[in-house]
């Protein structure tokens, strides 16, 4: 490679750069100082987020790097920058969890990092050995952050049960990756979309394609691969719960979003079908799943997995409208989710931190704010309108209709009025119960995140909506 | 077909003799050495005293944390091997990836050595 | 009988669905399950090379090549979880990772 082409392409992978040597440098400042260190390096890793971002936004330019292997076009950059601001938030928010929970493992702001690296190389793949590494980047991350607790037998189990699966996912990926490698005889996205229009379908490609398509639904927690969801969501630590909620869901996303949309356009009527299945059965497991949840964490896992099946509505359209449509809902979900988690982290009383959804009741009482954001975000979560969660539902659906495919859509609506009755059970367990014992006051980084996100949800969205829109439909264009 | 079966010949030859050599290392003493059976002979030996117990016994997990680590770096190897065979041709952008590498798996190194992950106790 | 591409895509799907029925029917120890991961890769691997030979492409072998690494790196974090969970627990039985349900 000469060296002004490498020069070109380390340009592009700058942010990526940023983090990782960020995160290298932060791990050797820990392990020189020692536990007392956390706090410092919780600050310095939010720090190294922001910079990334920053560089990415004002200076990187739009390109493709190493080859092919790299791309940063203007679908990458939007979910680069949800993807860094659901890192930041998540690290920002264990801040108080650490002091309360004497949880001062310096590691885990380091881990988040190199999780985000591994995210962000994710959504730039543009060819499968770039896919595959950052998956298994972000994946690995992720298994020692669930089990980072490790004298908590429920963190490891979590840790073991996230691993066990998701190594089986990497490996059922990964044998599709093989096939489809090996019946078009490339591994850029672009380059198997040229030969898949050329040479029409064949079955190799299409078992290689659904085995890649089973291993991403994995990630982004999709039924029938959704078995790992619960129980990492209410094993792992708090703070983990909201990171794993968050950003990574975005990046498989975005990598299930790229891989078909850019890599099988020729096949779509193949893959449609595919995503049509898995969005329905998503959105119908979540929905009814959630009804006899008790822990709150469990819960926003079954949401989660509804939230995936309707993101997935979008991307069954295969057009602009459609990827549009997932960009938006994506980025109303990152919002409603950290709220909703920076609710639960606040969740704790004198002796420690509580997570069943009774412990709220009474909440309106005991402490308003809180009371009415959590309330804001139910409701937008289960999608009522003018909350922007309804906005997010409505460009989905509104793209499905407009593709044609009537009975997702209707479907969809279906599962978001069932969705409907469990929130509405923490609005009215939180308002009209007896109260229970109050929580102590909320730190101030919670409160941050809660503040600027529920203001988000409601109604600032409606101000700032015309630029998303804008930069979402810049973003969609790029495929077709 | 049966030029590329001559060119295992002498795979076949160097076979052959190490079986002879070692069976004739293992018949000959049946064979020749002097026998004075005996039950002692037979018995555990351990420095005097009888066997403490069984050799299938649980071991130290702090093993495994040594097989893990150095399955981490015993297999990067396999990316030094083909960087090594192709080095004349890749020159000095090559010689600087590789550093690159090594570099990255030194702050790895310098972190298990600094957690005391090295040490038995 | 000529070895052909064929051949080697049986043996790598024999061993990718004997690695799979060892993840899910194995009801005895996680260590089984590890091992079986480590199978569904290298069936990919055999998948990878067998592939790179038969279109005379080198990136299949570099494909192979970084599944092994990223492997070997998996297995170590397995091992690690693995070793934690049988501190909290005292058990590495399948049946035992049950504290968590509904």
């Amino acid at each position: 490679m000469m060296p002004d082409m490498l020069s070109s392409s380390l340009q592009i992978a700058a942010p990526e750069l940023i983090l990782a040597i960020g995160a290298m440098i932060l791990l050797m400042i820990g392990v020189f100082m020692g536990e007392k260190s956390a706090q410092t390096i919780t600050g310095l890793s939010v720090a190294v987020i922001i910079i990334a971002a920053l560089w990415l936004i004002l200076v990187t330019p739009l390109g493709v790097g190493f080859g092919g292997s790299f791309v940063l076009d203007p679908f990458a950059r939007f979910m680069k920058i949800l993807v860094l601001i659901g890192s930041a938030a998540a690290v920002i928010m264990s801040v108080g969890f650490a002091e309360s929970e004497r949880f001062n493992r310096f590691e885990f702001p380091v881990l988040v990092l190199l999780s985000t690296t591994g995210m962000m190389m994710m959504v730039s793949a543009g060819d499968m050995i770039a896919l595959y590494l950052g998956l298994e980047l972000q994946s690995l991350a992720i298994y020692v952050l669930a089990a980072i607790n490790r004298d908590s037998v429920r963190s490891t189990e979590a840790g073991l049960k996230y691993f066990v699966l998701g190594a089986l996912s990497s490996g059922m990926l990964l044998y599709g990756a093989s096939m489809v490698y090996g019946f078009t005889g490339h591994i850029e996205f672009t380059q198997i979309a040229a030969v898949a229009a050329e040479s029409g379908r064949s079955v190799g490609l299409i078992v290689g394609l659904v085995f890649v398509l089973a291993g991403l639904a994995f990630k982004i927690s999709a039924v029938p691969f959704h078995m790992w969801t619960p129980d990492v969501y209410e094993g792992a630590p708090t703070p983990i719960t909201a990171f794993l909620a968050g950003a990574p869901k975005i990046a498989a996303m975005a990598l299930l979003t790229r891989f078909t949309v850019q890599g099988f356009e020729p096949l779509s009527d193949q893959w449609q079908q595919v995503i049509v299945f898995i969005s329905i059965a998503s959105m119908a497991f979540g929905a009814f799943a959630a009804i006899g949840q008790h822990n709150i964490k469990r819960l926003m896992a079954y949401s989660s997995i509804a939230h995936m099946g309707y993101a997935l509505v979008g991307l069954a359209a295969a057009n602009t409208e459609g990827v549009r449509g997932v960009l938006i809902y994506m980025t109303v979900y990152l919002m409603m989710t950290l709220g909703t988690f920076a609710v639960i982290l606040a969740m704790r009383r004198r002796d420690g931190m509580v997570e069943e959804i009774d412990d709220l009741s009474g909440l309106s009482q005991t402490n308003p704010m809180m009371a009415l954001f959590l309330t804001v975000m139910m409701l937008s979560l289960a999608g009522l309108p003018p909350l922007a969660g309804f906005i997010g539902k409505y460009f989905v659906f509104m793209a499905a209709v407009h593709a044609g495919l009537w009975p997702l859509a209707i479907i969809g609506v279906l599962a978001s009025v069932v969705g409907l009755f469990y929130y509405l059970r923490i609005v009215k367990t939180m308002w009209f119960d007896e109260p229970a014992e109050a929580f102590v006051p909320m730190a101030i980084e919670l409160r941050a995140v809660l503040w600027v996100t529920g203001l988000v949800v409601f109604p600032v969205y409606i101000f700032v909506s015309g630029p998303i829109f804008a930069a979402a439909e810049a973003a969609a264009k790029t495929f077709f | 077909m049966s030029a590329l079966l001559a060119s295992y010949l002498p795979i076949v030859i160097f076979v052959g003799v190490a079986l002879i050599l070692g069976l004739a290392l293992l018949v000959s003493p049946f064979l020749l050495a002097f026998k004075a059976p005996d039950d002692e002979k037979l018995s555990a030996y351990e420095c005097g005293f009888d066997a403490f117990d069984d050799s299938r016994m649980k071991f130290d997990v702090r093993f495994y944390l040594v097989s893990i680590l150095f399955i981490i770096f015993d297999l990067e190897v396999a990316f030094l091997f083909p960087w090594a065979a192709s080095f004349g041709t890749l020159g000095w952008f090559g010689f600087w990836s590789m550093m690159v590498f090594l570099g990255v798996l030194t702050v790895g190194f310098v972190y298990e050595w600094k957690k005391g992950a090295l040490e038995w106790d | 009988m000529e070895i052909g591409l064929g051949h080697y895509l049986t043996v790598a799907a024999i061993l990718f669905v004997t690695g799979v029925f060892g993840i899910f029917m194995n009801r005895k120890n996680i260590i089984t399950i590890l091992m079986s991961v480590e199978l569904i890769l290298l069936s990919v691997n055999i998948n990878m090379v067998a592939f790179s030979a038969f279109l005379g492409d080198l990136v299949g072998q570099v494909f192979a090549l970084f599944i092994l690494t990223v492997a070997a790196a998996e297995a170590a974090i397995g091992l690690a979880i693995l070793v934690v969970f049988f501190r909290n627990r005292g058990s590495i039985a399948v049946d035992d990772v049950n504290t968590m349900k509904g």
